[in-house]
């Protein structure tokens, strides 16, 4: 092994060692990456490497701190995350969960199915799972706790139901990795259409049986009543304005009246909006909701940024070429090679997020698929349609590594929304079942390519 | 030192065609050229550093150098954009004479001097002309382009909003996305082959040419002037050599791709249609307001606008005489 | 919102983050202007046919504003997310000796890096007089990269107030 490999790995392994002391996750991240610097430059002076770090390098920090800065996409985080707080606030979505278990009468789970339901809906008009994330939790953890859920059930249906958004389009991932492929992010979008719906589909089916199977952990209220057509209009009647506000937000991006980023301020405008209408608006209620709003984005933020720095100095010291070298050269037949690199990415993701996966190894891996010489189905529409198929199973592997400890961001958003007593082990059991979930969906795209094909053909036939 | 690691942000993808394929020529052709005493590594975007930001790390050193197109900083350096490409400006021969053979060169590596960045500048590839942008109408008058929104870059969206187009400039992964939800109404990017890969074909009827607005534009190769100062004058030649072997395998590679392509959208139903001389003369006159604006509000912008506008007045004794006239 | 794990209180840290916690809720209004610059926006685009590139940038600004003096306000709320596997099992002591040994060596590290970079990149930006690359856009492009060492440096502020927090309490066994 060389030095850099060492590098790298000790790299990985302080990081590791380091969460577990409780230190907050940013800084960790960020505080390795600046000691690993260091040691590079050490290296270099003294060993046989040519990281090229030192304190003049780390300077890239900044520049890549102001790329999150000046990056339009990501306005819609705090505006969807204001939007979160303000229906919890103003008591709107306590109101829209209570009438959603009404409808779902006697049958248990109704809360996470409704949970689901709404993450789905978010998914299509966001792709930034730390605002999905936050705004599920803050909308229905309180009516779940209160009404006597499972822990576990409840964190890991809204963890899992956060992530959707970045499968369902639109998605960053997908624009970046067509970006990085040359594909049209057209025909990824679509593609992923029904990979997302049937993971949501997935969920609800899982929540429904397990909740049936175990009553305790989805207790339904006493005085629930069966479902009768009285119930259901007095459901609507209620939740009408909220259903209102979905439709204006999801309609103002389909409509193309809004871009995803602004439809993210026209439901935090509609949130506030329903708040005055329910008479629940005030100037303290207003000033909690941005204070909450601060809050909360900063310290999703304070990841990327310790990200960023801990990214850039792997990179320098050879990680790229390192998990290059675990690709290279493997003796299996093509499904052999698919599924040896799905594993890597699922197991790479336990550690790492997808936008540093997405870099290291997308451009690599395309070639090699390519090569393959596998005979996927494009209709004649899609263009590289094997290279479409690929990118939307390397797309449902990453979203995995949202919820796979140690590192999942997904787990810690919805750490940091939720109350004191509630404990990271508690959230890791409870997204176990769904990512169980999604490697399942990952194995049915493998062998029915045409449920990522079908719809980009379809849509863009002449 | 003999060995030499240039590494090398870029600001392109390095799969994209004419964008991104010269750099990893040179690359190429630098280790093959030194056996293998020079390199330079590539770092795909944002992988160390993203695009807007290579001049600072290459002029701060914290890289060596940077592969860009100058027209990134007319935000910090007006003139920059001259240096880019040039709205109803010079092709690529006319462009490589004053670059080469006129001031521009040496006003280039003035205008970093005097901004006081650390850099010295080599063009390093050129490619060929830009469509003009993806509708979904005819534009035939001024008026059809009037209350549009549509995605444009640099000194052409001046002149469009000029026309009384709204724009905005989302970057290209975003662009497919908004044509289609009708956020944006038409929408400009690059060369058919580049647009091709976004799929614009897929959802657009009309595909508008000439690129008024980027006839040949130059992309640059930035190396921290420490570290230039660093190599010998073997090494130097070298790289500014190989840059400008560069230009011609760009141009060439620019040449030989569009057409293919052209003729694949025009299959599969997509107009290509050449702006009537109405238009053509509106965008110009356009043009020249905003230069002249440019020009009051920057002197350096007005040297270096002078000098070339000299220079092409010269030539144009030349090409107006020279060259047979475009069939079409 | 969670209430945070409070730690006892120390008089001059608690001065140092209500300090702190006032320049953040001020702050915080530029969420409420964001709300409203977008509205403007869309409406103006859709409405009027006339969409402005300054309001799409001044999105982008606000939204950066709030970010970035949003970093020391959730330090000081203690919110900044932990991995808790081990860290709630510990005892008061030893939570303070690790939060100041990962200040001292993690943090602190981190924080100067980015504040004395910063000030050579906002410096640069200042002197050239850099505004947007679109020809549209906003001008001034030093304001706002100015904010990341001011920011930064206001998180350093807040870093050290709970520096100190833990040496007392360290200190008087608490
Ligand atoms: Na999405
Ligand atoms: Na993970």
């Amino acid at each position: 092994m060389d030095a850099n490999e060492i590098m790298v790995i000790a790299m990985f392994l302080s990081f590791i060692a380091l969460l577990f002391t409780g230190i907050p996750v940013a800084w960790v991240l960020g505080g390795v990456g600046i000691i690993f610097a260091f040691i590079g430059q050490f290296a270099d002076a003294n060993l046989d490497t040519m990281t090229g770090l030192d304190y003049t390098t780390l300077g890239l920090v900044v520049n890549r701190l102001w790329k999150i800065m000046d990056n339009w996409i990501l306005v819609a985080l705090p505006m969807f995350i204001f939007m979160g707080i303000m229906l919890d606030k103003s008591g709107v979505a306590e109101k829209l969960m209570h009438s959603m278990q009404e409808l779902f009468g006697r049958v248990r789970g109704g809360l996470a199915v409704t949970v689901t339901a709404i993450g789905i809906i978010l998914a299509a008009s966001t792709g930034i799972i730390g605002a999905s994330v936050v705004l599920l939790a803050v909308m229905s953890l309180p009516s779940m706790t209160k009404q006597g859920y499972s822990m576990p059930l409840a964190l890991g249906t809204i963890a899992s139901a956060g992530t959707l958004g970045i499968l369902i389009p639109p998605s960053i991932m997908l624009v970046i990795m067509a970006d990085q492929l040359g594909l049209s992010v057209g025909d990824l979008f679509m593609g992923a259409v029904f990979p997302g719906l049937m993971l949501g589909g997935m969920y609800i089916t899982y929540i429904l049986i397990y909740s049936y199977v175990k009553p305790n952990a989805a207790p339904v209220p006493e005085d629930a009543k069966a479902v009768t057509w009285p119930v259901v209009a007095n459901v609507l009647k209620a939740v009408l304005p909220t259903l209102l506000l979905i439709f204006v937000v999801l309609g103002s991006i389909f409509g193309g009246f809004a871009t995803p980023t602004e439809a993210s301020g026209v439901g935090a405008m509609g949130a506030t909006l329903l708040a005055i209408y329910n008479r629940r608006f005030s100037i303290p209620v207003l000033r909690e909701v941005m204070g909450g709003t601060l809050n909360t984005t900063a310290y999703i933020f304070a990841i990327f940024i310790g990200a960023t720095c801990f990214a850039l100095v792997l990179r320098e010291l050879g990680g790229d070429e390192l998990i290059e070298s675990f690709l290279t050269g493997l003796p299996f037949g093509p499904y052999g090679i698919i599924f040896f690199i799905l594993g890597v990415i699922f197991l790479l993701g336990f550690f790492l997020d997808w936008i540093e996966i997405t870099l290291i190894i997308l451009p690599l891996l395309a070639p090699v698929i390519s090569a393959l010489g596998l005979d996927i189905n494009g209709y004649g529409v899609v263009d590289n349609p094997e290279l479409v198929w690929f990118v939307m199973l390397v797309a449902m592997a990453l979203q995995t590594s949202f919820l796979t400890p140690p590192v999942g961001f997904a787990l810690f958003y919805l750490k940091g929304v939720c109350p004191p007593n509630v404990k990271l082990k508690d959230i890791y059991k409870g997204v176990l079942p769904f990512i169980g979930l999604q490697l399942i969906a990952l194995f049915i795209l493998v062998f029915w390519p045409q449920l990522v094909l079908w719809l980009p053909a379809i849509a863009y036939a002449k | 030192a003999d060995k030499m690691l240039l590494k090398t942000p870029i600001a392109f993808g390095s799969h994209l065609p004419a964008l991104g394929t010269p750099i990893v020529w040179v690359a190429d052709q630098l280790k093959l050229v030194t056996d293998g005493k020079m390199k330079m590594k590539i770092y795909e975007p944002g992988k160390l550093v993203s695009p807007p930001e290579i001049l600072d790390a290459v002029s701060s050193g914290k890289v060596n150098s940077g592969y860009a197109t100058a027209g990134y900083w007319q935000g910090k350096m007006p003139a920059a954009a001259i240096f880019s490409a040039v709205p109803f400006g010079p092709e690529a021969g006319e462009y490589m004479a004053w670059m080469y053979y006129g001031n521009g060169l040496k006003l280039y590596q003035e205008m970093y001097d005097t901004s006081g960045f650390n850099v010295k500048v080599i063009p390093c590839a050129i490619i060929s002309p830009e469509t003009s942008g993806w509708f979904n109408k005819e534009i035939n008058t001024p008026d059809d382009l009037k209350g549009l929104n549509m995605r444009f870059f640099g000194l052409g969206a001046s002149v469009m909003e000029k026309m009384g187009v709204s724009t905005s400039q989302l970057p290209g992964g975003e662009i497919f996305g908004a044509l289609e939800k009708g956020a944006i109404d038409a929408s400009e990017f690059s060369q058919p082959a580049i647009d091709q890969r976004l799929g614009f074909h897929k959802i657009m009827k009309y595909n508008y040419f000439p690129g008024w607005h980027q006839q040949a534009t130059i992309f640059e190769l930035l190396v921290n002037k420490d570290a230039w100062g660093k190599m010998s004058a073997g090494q130097q030649a070298t790289v500014e050599n190989t840059c400008k072997a560069s230009m011609t395998n760009a141009i060439a590679e620019g040449e030989a791709m569009q057409f293919p392509v052209m003729a694949k959208a025009k299959e599969n139903g997509v107009e290509i249609r050449y702006w009537n001389d109405t238009m053509l003369a509106a965008f110009e006159e356009k043009w020249g307001e905003v230069v002249d604006e440019k020009s009051a509000a920057d002197p350096f912008f007005k040297k270096v606008w002078d000098d070339l506008d000299t220079f092409r007045t010269g030539y144009n004794l030349w090409e107006s005489n020279a060259f047979l006239p475009r069939s079409r | 919102m969670t209430e945070n794990d409070t730690l006892p209180s120390v008089p001059l840290a608690d001065k140092i983050d209500r300090f702190i916690q006032r320049i953040g809720m001020s702050v915080a209004w530029c969420y409420v202007l964001l709300v409203l610059v977008i509205i403007l926006q869309v409406v103006l685009r859709k409405g009027f046919s006339n969409g402005l590139i300054v309001l799409e940038e001044l999105q982008w600004h606000l939204y950066a504003v709030g970010v970035m003096f949003g970093l020391s306000y959730a330090q000081t709320t203690n919110s900044h997310i932990r991995v808790d596997l081990f860290y709630s099992h510990f005892r008061a002591r030893t939570k303070h000796i690790i939060e100041i040994l990962g200040i001292l060596i993690l943090v602190l590290p981190f924080i100067f890096i980015i504040f004395a970079h910063s000030l050579d990149f906002f410096y640069d930006s200042y002197r050239i007089g850099e505004s947007s690359q679109s020809p549209s856009g906003l001008p001034y492009r030093w304001v706002i990269k100015g904010v990341i060492p001011v920011s930064f440096a206001l998180l350093g502020l807040a870093v050290l107030s709970r520096l100190y927090r833990d040496i007392v309490l360290l200190i008087r066994g608490e």
